[in-house]
């Protein structure tokens, strides 16, 4: 099943003799649970990619459909609504809020949804996380590693269809990239959590599903490595809790 | 975003830039203790010199007539006259007291408590004023200034209530003391003292058969046009005492202290909000202050402004966070600029009272001390200097937190 589908999608900056394309007429669709890395050079329009399949940009043309829904018909504050309950973000410098700790960064999206924590999924993604102990270490005070596993927390905390990282080790020593990227994994495997990831590394793309390559704005290769497998709810080795405990 | 977790994070992102934010602080302290110093002080100087001249000074209303007045005329009046809260009488009486080789000449004010009450003319240290049955009785009670006990028991600090005095023909019971000291005005072997007495006393025991009133004096009821009462008064007047209409501006003289309260309180208004504009400058540097601080704290964090866009922050969710950051500094400026503001007027008036500064601004209450200068201290100005600085807060952030929300996420993601 497709939970998400883009057609045709083309991003430009700038105007005139400035323009830059930055994607140029992107086609493809993304089935439920699977796991797609997403490879190509620097400045070849990845992140513009990631950035408008989360709803954080606008494209100049095209669509972005979740389960059906074109998700750039919204208005800018239904778009930030989506933003928070529907995608993940994971970003290579973090991105923590450096003057709030652990759980209010961790937490940040529910409370600027107007709901309250749900401390049971708190707790079991502060301890799939290893964060049991830190909850009130402020960024500064945690190691790269540890800091992205609060971003990944944050991306999780909501369950979100779909979670979108980009580089999510990109700054991170070879043991702790293994570890991001395990539990990034758990969380595709165990909760049928879509994960596209943007990387260079080349280990990671062949840990994903599928591999698409971008360069200069164009799709230019879009491979499957294997088939999506089914999930394994409520199995021996499911260390992520559940969409039902949203 | 709850509005408890807004005030926490705002409280987070200023103590995290603690050197600005507190110099930003004290640009606001300093406006709002300025504004607070100002009006309070010239609020506490208008009240003294209204106090000075009574405290229903606005609202006192002489009546004078030709004819002269008895206390039957006056209930008339009163009764004729609804518009007044009350209207009472006084009479003057004189004598002389020997005492060895020292004459004291005595002036005799004789009227009710409510006279006293609302004219101010009494200020009692000690005792009390006349009950109503001895007013009704004519009682031998009186009323003395501190003048009237050095001259009548030697000494000023000695306790004269419940002490009889010996004034004409009989003898009087202390009732009470004025806390004033007027001047004595002792030229030689007399001494000059006025001591008050209930008017029905000083009619049966000083006035030698004529019990004529010599002052009038009516309070007119909160909210009365005092100017329109005037003309009605005089033409009451005028029927009460029998004087054809056409006599009525030749022996009927109506005067009031409004007017000229009038005047001096639109100065003082005016004088307040002079100074309080010139007060205000330096609360509109401090407000500038403030949107300097949040320009730079919006360009630093425009990271920060990328990611929270990213996670699904609105742009409104952005103002607001900007927003409340600039308000908190407001409000802890203006809350520690309001007691700033008082303990400077307190010190200034303390100053002032001290090196006579006010009895030079011609502020004595008439009988030679100077009054104390108490600055205004009112529950509106607190809250409007509060209001004021939330106020400051949200113009002069307004501009910095729009410019944060309106920032591109994409671009604020990429800048490092």
């Amino acid at each position: 099943m497709d939970i998400m589908t883009i057609e045709h999608l083309t991003k430009v900056y700038g105007e005139g003799d400035t323009a830059v394309r930055a994607l140029d007429d992107v086609s493809f669709s993304v089935q439920a649970g699977e796991f797609i890395a997403i490879i190509g050079s620097s400045g070849s329009g990845k992140s513009t990619l990631l950035h408008l399949m989360g709803g954080v940009d606008r494209p100049t043309s095209g669509t972005v459909r979740l389960q059906g829904q074109d998700i750039y018909e919204r208005t800018d504050e239904q778009l930030a609504v989506f933003r928070r309950r529907e995608v993940g973000l994971v970003y290579q410098f973090y991105n923590l809020i450096p003057v709030l700790d652990v759980v209010e960064n961790m937490t940040l999206p529910v409370l600027m949804d107007g709901r309250s924590v749900n401390d049971k999924r708190l707790n079991m993604l502060l301890r799939t996380l290893k964060l049991t102990g830190r909850e009130h270490y402020l960024p500064n005070q945690l190691s790269g590693g540890q800091q992205q596993r609060v971003a990944i927390g944050r991306a999780l905390m909501n369950a979100p269809a779909v979670v979108l990282a980009d580089e999510p080790t990109g700054n991170l020593d070879s043991k702790n990239s293994a570890e991001i990227m395990r539990l990034l994994r758990d969380s595709n495997r165990q909760l049928k959590q879509t994960l596209i990831v943007i990387t260079h590394d080349e280990d990671i793309a062949l840990m994903a599903d599928r591999v698409i390559a971008i360069e200069d704005g164009r799709l230019v290769r879009d491979e499957r490595i294997r088939q999506v497998p089914a999930a394994t709810h409520g199995g021996t080795a499911a260390a992520f809790p559940s969409k039902g405990a949203r | 975003m709850s509005f408890r977790d807004l005030i926490r994070e705002a409280l987070r992102s200023l103590e995290s830039n603690r050197g600005r934010s507190l110099l930003t602080i004290l640009g606001i302290v300093i406006g709002i203790s300025a504004v607070i110093a100002m009006t309070s002080l010239i609020g506490g100087i208008r009240n003294s010199l209204v106090e000075s001249l009574g405290l229903n000074a606005a609202r006192a209303v002489q009546i004078s007539c030709a004819y002269q007045m008895k206390p039957d005329d006056v209930d008339d009046l009163a009764r004729l006259m609804p518009e007044y809260e009350a209207i009472e009488g006084s009479a003057f009486g004189y004598t002389q007291i020997k005492n060895g080789q020292q004459t004291i000449d005595v002036s005799i004010t004789g009227a009710n408590s409510t006279f006293f009450q609302m004219t101010g003319a009494l200020r009692l240290a000690e005792g009390r004023l006349f009950t109503t049955q001895e007013e009704s009785s004519a009682s031998r009670v009186v009323v003395l200034d501190r003048s009237g006990v050095k001259a009548l028991f030697g000494r000023e600090d000695i306790t004269a209530v419940g002490k009889t005095v010996r004034i004409g023909s009989s003898d009087y019971l202390v009732v009470g003391v004025d806390e004033r000291m007027p001047n004595t005005g002792s030229g030689g072997n007399s001494t000059y003292i006025t001591v008050y007495m209930p008017l029905e006393t000083v009619l049966k025991d000083f006035s030698g058969g004529y019990a004529y009133l010599t002052q009038v004096v009516g309070i007119a009821r909160e909210g009365v046009d005092v100017d329109a009462l005037m003309e009605t008064t005089k033409k009451q007047v005028a029927k009460v005492m029998s004087i054809p209409d056409d006599q009525i501006d030749d022996n009927v003289y109506v005067y009031s202290m409004k007017s000229t309260i009038d005047s001096m309180t639109g100065f003082m208004n005016s004088f307040s909000l002079i100074m309080g504009a010139v007060a205000g400058i330096s609360l509109l540097v401090g407000g500038i202050g403030i949107m300097n601080m949040m320009l730079t704290n919006v360009t630093e964090r425009i990271r920060e402004i990328g990611v929270r866009r990213a996670l699904g922050a609105t742009r409104r969710d952005i103002t607001l966070q900007f927003l409340m950051e600039s308000a908190v500094v407001c409000v802890a400026g203006g809350i520690i600029g309001t007691v700033l503001g008082y303990l400077l007027s307190w010190g200034l008036a303390f100053a002032a009272s001290t090196f006579g500064l006010l009895s030079s601004m011609g502020m004595s209450t008439g009988d030679g001390t100077t009054s104390t200068l108490a600055p205004l201290v009112s529950v509106e100005a607190i809250a409007a200097a509060v209001g004021l600085s939330i106020g400051i807060g949200l113009l002069f952030g307004w501009y910095p937190a729009r410019r944060a929300a309106k920032l591109d996420p994409v671009e604020c993601l990429r800048s490092l």
